[in-house]
This record gives C-alpha cells, sequence and structure tokens, in this order.
C-alpha cells in the first residue's frame, strides 16, 4: 500500500504585513504560518486515508523559503505542527540557510530530493493550488514533471476507484471530471472540504510525532535559489475610512449619497 | 541567435504576449483549442496548434516545441490552465516561472519584472536568468501588430494520459465584473439567495453590476463564478465599489485595490472591511439596503 505525501508551506502572513518608513515590505516583523490552501490538502489526506487508503502514512513535506533559519524555526515548527494535530503521521522539514529566501525552482527540486532520500514512495502528494504568500501555484506542477507523474490541478472533489483517482476540476473554462492512473500529484482549492480544527488532544499528541529536520547537505539535486527578489514594498491603498451615521436610516441614507456625490461616483 | 516560445488559446492573449516575446528575435507559437490559427499566422510566425486545450496536451505539445527550439524565453498570459501546463515545463527544465506578471524587461541574459505579492498587499520586483517562464497579467501589455509575411501553420497531435471523462462549461452569468465601473457586491451577511434581491434592487437603481465574495460563488453557488470578487476569482478597478454584508477577507480585498471608491454595510462595526473602506456603514443590511435604494431612487431619477 502507497502513503499519502501532502505538502505543506510555513508562508508569510499577508495579514501581518508591515512596512519600513521608506515603504519596502519589513520581512523581520512579518510571521509565517501554514499557508491557508495547504489546511484544505491536509483535510483531503486524511479523508482519503481514512475512506480508501486505511493502514497508509501521511508524511509532510516542507521546504523553509522564509529565513533566517535560526530565527523563522518557531514558526516553521509551528506550521508543520498544525499539520501532524490535523493527522499527519511523519513530517520532514527542509531548513538551511543555504536556500533561504528561496523560490519553487528549489522548493520543488527539495521535495523531490526528501522523497528520493528517505524512500517515501507516495500513491498520491496533495497541495494547496497555491500558498498565500507568493501564489503562483506552481510547485505541485513541477514536482509532478519531475517524478514523471500525472498531475491534476486545482480539483475540488476526489474519489478512488481501485488504483485510479477520479477528480473534479476547476480549469479555466470548464469544470471538467478527470481520471488519472495512481500513484499522482494533485492541487486541491478551498472549495474541496471544509478543514476542522484539530482537537485537543490531537494538539497535545502532534507534540510527540517526528518532526525530521533535513539540511541541504543531507540531500542531492535541489537547486539553489534562481530568483532575486530585488525589492518588495507595500502596496498602500489609503482608504478614508469615514464612518457615516444619522439618526435615522433615512438620514444615513442621504449623508451616504451626498459623500458619494461629493465624490463625483454618482450625480443626484 | 535568441528566440521565444508563445502560447495561448485566443488571438488577443497570443498577441499581448508577442510584444514581450518579439524583444528576443525569432518566435514560435504553439496555440491550442478553438483560436483561429489562419489568423494568428498573420502575426509572420510559425504556428504550431493542436485542437486540445485540456492543460496536458498543452504541456505535450510545448514541450514537443521547446524540445526543438530551446527558446530563451516562455511566454503566455496568466491562465489556469497554463499555470498547470506551464509549471510541468518550468519544473522538467528547473526554469524560473513567474504568474501575474507586468513590467517585464529583458537585458541581456536575464529578465526583470514586477508581480502582486502576500495577496495583492505588496509588489515584488524580481530578477531571473533565462531561459524563463513569464506569464503576464492580463491587459497590461500592447497588443502586437501583425506582420507582412505569413507564418507557417502546423497542425500537432498529442496523446493526454489523464482521460477527461465528462467535461461541462461553466455556467456564466454573462457578466465582465473587471470591466465594471459600479459594482454592488454581496457577501454572507445575506441570510439566502432570495434576499439578494435587495442588492439587485440597489444595483439597478445604481446602474451597477453584481459582485459577491469567495463564499457566495464557490460555496453557496447563489451566484455564478463570473460574479466572484477577490484573489481567487476576479480583481475589479470600478470608480465605486459597494460591500454589502462583506466581512473584509484578505482575498477579498485583494481583488478590489483598484477600486477608486469602496463603500461598506455590514452590521458588524468591527468588521475587517471598515478597515478597508472609504465610507463606512454599520447597519443590518436589511433595514438599510431598502432605504438607501429608495432614497436613491428619489433623488436619482426625481
Amino acid at each position: 500500500m502507497g502513503d499519502i505525501v501532502v505538502l505543506l508551506k510555513p508562508a508569510l502572513n499577508p495579514e501581518m504585513i508591515r512596512g519600513t518608513p521608506e515603504g519596502s515590505v519589513d520581512f523581520d516583523y512579518m510571521p509565517l504560518k501554514l499557508s491557508d490552501i495547504d489546511r484544505n490538502a491536509v483535510e483531503e489526506a486524511v479523508r482519503i486515508r481514512d475512506q480508501y487508503l486505511k493502514g497508509s502514512k501521511i508524511y509532510s513535506i516542507s521546504v523553509a523559503t522564509w529565513g533566517p533559519v535560526a530565527k523563522r524555526d518557531k514558526d516553521i515548527k509551528m506550521a508543520v505542527q498544525e499539520g501532524l494535530a490535523k493527522g499527519v503521521d511523519e513530517a520532514y522539514i527542509v531548513e538551511d540557510d543555504l536556500i533561504t529566501p528561496g523560490d519553487q525552482v528549489t522548493t520543488a527540486s527539495a521535495i523531490v530530493a526528501v522523497l528520493r532520500k528517505f524512500n517515501i514512495k507516495p500513491d498520491i502528494i496533495l497541495a494547496g493550488e497555491a500558498t498565500i504568500d507568493g501564489f503562483s501555484g506552481q510547485v505541485a506542477g513541477r514536482v509532478a514533471a519531475k517524478l514523471d507523474l500525472p498531475y491534476v490541478s486545482f480539483a475540488r472533489k476526489i474519489d478512488i476507484k481501485g488504483n485510479t483517482l477520479v477528480a473534479e476540476r476547476d480549469v479555466e473554462d470548464y469544470v471538467e471530471v478527470v481520471e488519472a492512473p495512481l500513484p499522482a500529484v494533485v492541487s486541491v482549492t478551498r472549495e474541496i472540504n471544509s478543514p476542522r480544527p484539530p482537537t485537543l488532544i490531537q494538539i497535545r499528541m502532534a507534540s510527540r510525532k517526528p518532526q525530521h529536520v533535513v539540511k541541504l547537505s543531507d540531500l542531492s539535486d535541489v537547486v539553489t535559489p534562481k530568483k532575486k527578489l530585488s525589492a518588495a514594498r507595500v502596496l498602500a491603498v489609503k482608504r478614508k475610512q469615514v464612518m457615516i451615521e444619522g439618526k435615522t436610516l433615512e438620514e444615513t441614507a442621504d449623508k451616504l449619497i451626498d459623500a458619494l456625490v461629493s465624490e463625483g461616483v454618482i450625480k443626484a | 541567435m535568441a528566440s521565444s516560445l508563445v502560447v495561448g488559446g485566443s488571438e488577443d492573449d497570443i498577441a499581448e504576449a508577442l510584444t514581450i516575446a518579439r524583444q528576443l528575435g525569432s518566435v514560435h507559437i504553439v496555440a491550442y483549442g478553438n483560436v483561429n490559427a489562419a489568423s494568428l499566422a498573420e502575426y509572420g510566425h510559425i504556428v504550431y496548434h493542436i485542437a486540445q486545450d485540456d492543460p496536458e496536451s498543452i504541456f505535450k505539445a510545448v514541450k514537443e516545441i521547446y524540445d526543438q527550439v530551446k527558446p530563451s524565453l516562455v511566454v503566455a498570459l496568466t491562465s489556469k490552465n497554463l499555470k498547470d501546463a506551464l509549471s510541468r515545463l518550468a519544473g522538467l527544465y528547473d526554469l524560473p516561472m513567474a504568474t501575474e506578471v507586468f513590467n517585464v524587461k529583458l537585458s541581456g541574459d536575464q529578465v526583470s519584472y514586477t508581480r502582486g505579492f502576500l495577496s495583492g498587499r505588496a509588489l515584488e520586483d524580481d530578477v531571473v536568468p533565462l531561459p524563463a517562464v513569464l506569464l503576464l497579467a492580463a491587459r497590461k501589455t500592447p497588443k502586437a501588430q501583425k506582420s507582412q509575411s505569413k507564418g507557417d501553420v502546423k497542425e500537432l497531435t498529442v496523446t493526454p494520459s489523464i482521460k477527461v471523462v465528462e467535461r461541462r462549461p461553466k455556467e456564466r452569468g454573462g457578466v465582465n465584473i473587471e470591466a465594471a465601473e459600479i459594482i454592488v457586491s454581496v457577501g454572507r451577511g445575506f441570510r439566502s439567495k432570495d434576499d439578494l434581491k435587495l442588492a439587485f434592487d440597489l444595483a439597478e437603481v445604481l446602474n451597477a453590476q453584481i459582485g459577491c465574495s469567495r463564499p457566495v460563488a464557490a460555496d453557496l453557488k447563489w451566484l455564478s463564478e463570473d460574479h466572484w470578487v477577490g484573489l481567487s476569482g476576479h480583481k475589479v478597478a470600478p470608480k465605486l465599489y459597494m460591500a454589502i454584508g462583506i466581512s473584509g477577507a484578505p482575498q477579498h480585498l485583494a481583488g478590489i485595490t483598484d477600486a477608486k471608491l469602496v463603500v461598506a454595510i455590514n452590521n458588524d462595526k468591527s468588521a475587517p472591511i471598515f478597515k478597508n473602506c472609504d465610507y463606512g456603514v454599520v447597519a443590518d443590511l436589511y433595514q438599510f439596503v431598502p432605504v438607501l435604494t429608495k432614497r436613491l431612487r428619489e433623488r436619482l431619477h426625481k
């Protein structure tokens, strides 16, 4: 019986964005968290294990892309631990300042290197459709190509029939139902399930599950970052934040309409 | 000599990508699906066409031509099909790839670009070595002109290993929300699909299009996905955006950063949308929206 791998990214939390006085993104102040859509991927991994692949193990693989590792280590482990609490059995984390800040070329090659090094042979590799920080949605496709496995992107429903994965996927102009032979790589959208928060017992158990920290020197064929981030600036959308209140709803409505007229967006 | 490969499923998309591609000398085009290949030949480059338009077929066709041409740049417009197809090509050859890019500048053996980052709250400027894969943000690059000389059209055939068992076109509400001047947008504050009538009435008075947040389109399916405003839905740039019963999740806010004026109506005064609006009204939408509609009707059409 093959196992399940889920890709989990400790991502920069966009809600905690801070800028320097010059308007650059102040990365030092931005914490990491488990990328939102990856939660759906873990939930689906657990469901598939319970429903179709009983006895399988669920591994997670994470690659730290934001450094320095010493400073980020706690955030990275917390993100990975969330996966463990939700049902992952064993976690692999590639943490090395030689590959931070990382890019998708590095991340995909490191994931494949971990699979090879630790002889993990999954039936299915799950990932979120994109991460909340970069949102380019390319790591799962890269992993599939490197492993020469079928790739089903943007899945919002997954069934397993024997040795075949049946998925409903949301591509550009169509909803497609596709069949792919296992093993396969699948990226999921938020619509696939509603992730349940882990129970207290699960959270307590998670700290006892194995987390294997892997250095670049443990792996072979990891490509170091090609992308140079030359600048990142906070997009300042300045909204007026004027609250409108009236004694009656009519008065409030009139005040709002007056504001819209003076802004020139409606004519009344 | 350096060359580039353009991939696309429509003439407009290909014409935008060509503007970037032509800076690198010779160009080859891979066109897929129901596109007029003869018309594409008028741009003066070799056109390889495949009839299929599923991501795996596109990947296989692009790989075949990539292996022949060995281009310095693969360029296309961002779409789900191409994120899938070209991420595989990028993975196979460890090429850098970026989506939704603009301000593309080629110099020597590298390319720089700008793209949205952190759920649309920041912009990043990157430099990557060639060869690279770039998926452009739509409508930010002028279209290339057609040429005097005509290119050849060659049909390609590929056999995907993923079987498509069923395919249904996405339901379209006939809305082009990205081009709308005024948008009345609805969220989970509405308790039922029928209640959306309150927003439709307001939209009619304002001559507005109807938008919605993710759950309304994706989970509840009260509206088709072409109404969906946000990071995974559509990015909008109206002069007036009215968010009704929308709390303002980061993914939603990322979709409205280009709106000129944002008005929020919500009964929860701590909703994040109020920190991201120009004018805010804390009120029960069921009471306030009908009054607003009535007063607007009186004042706009007296």
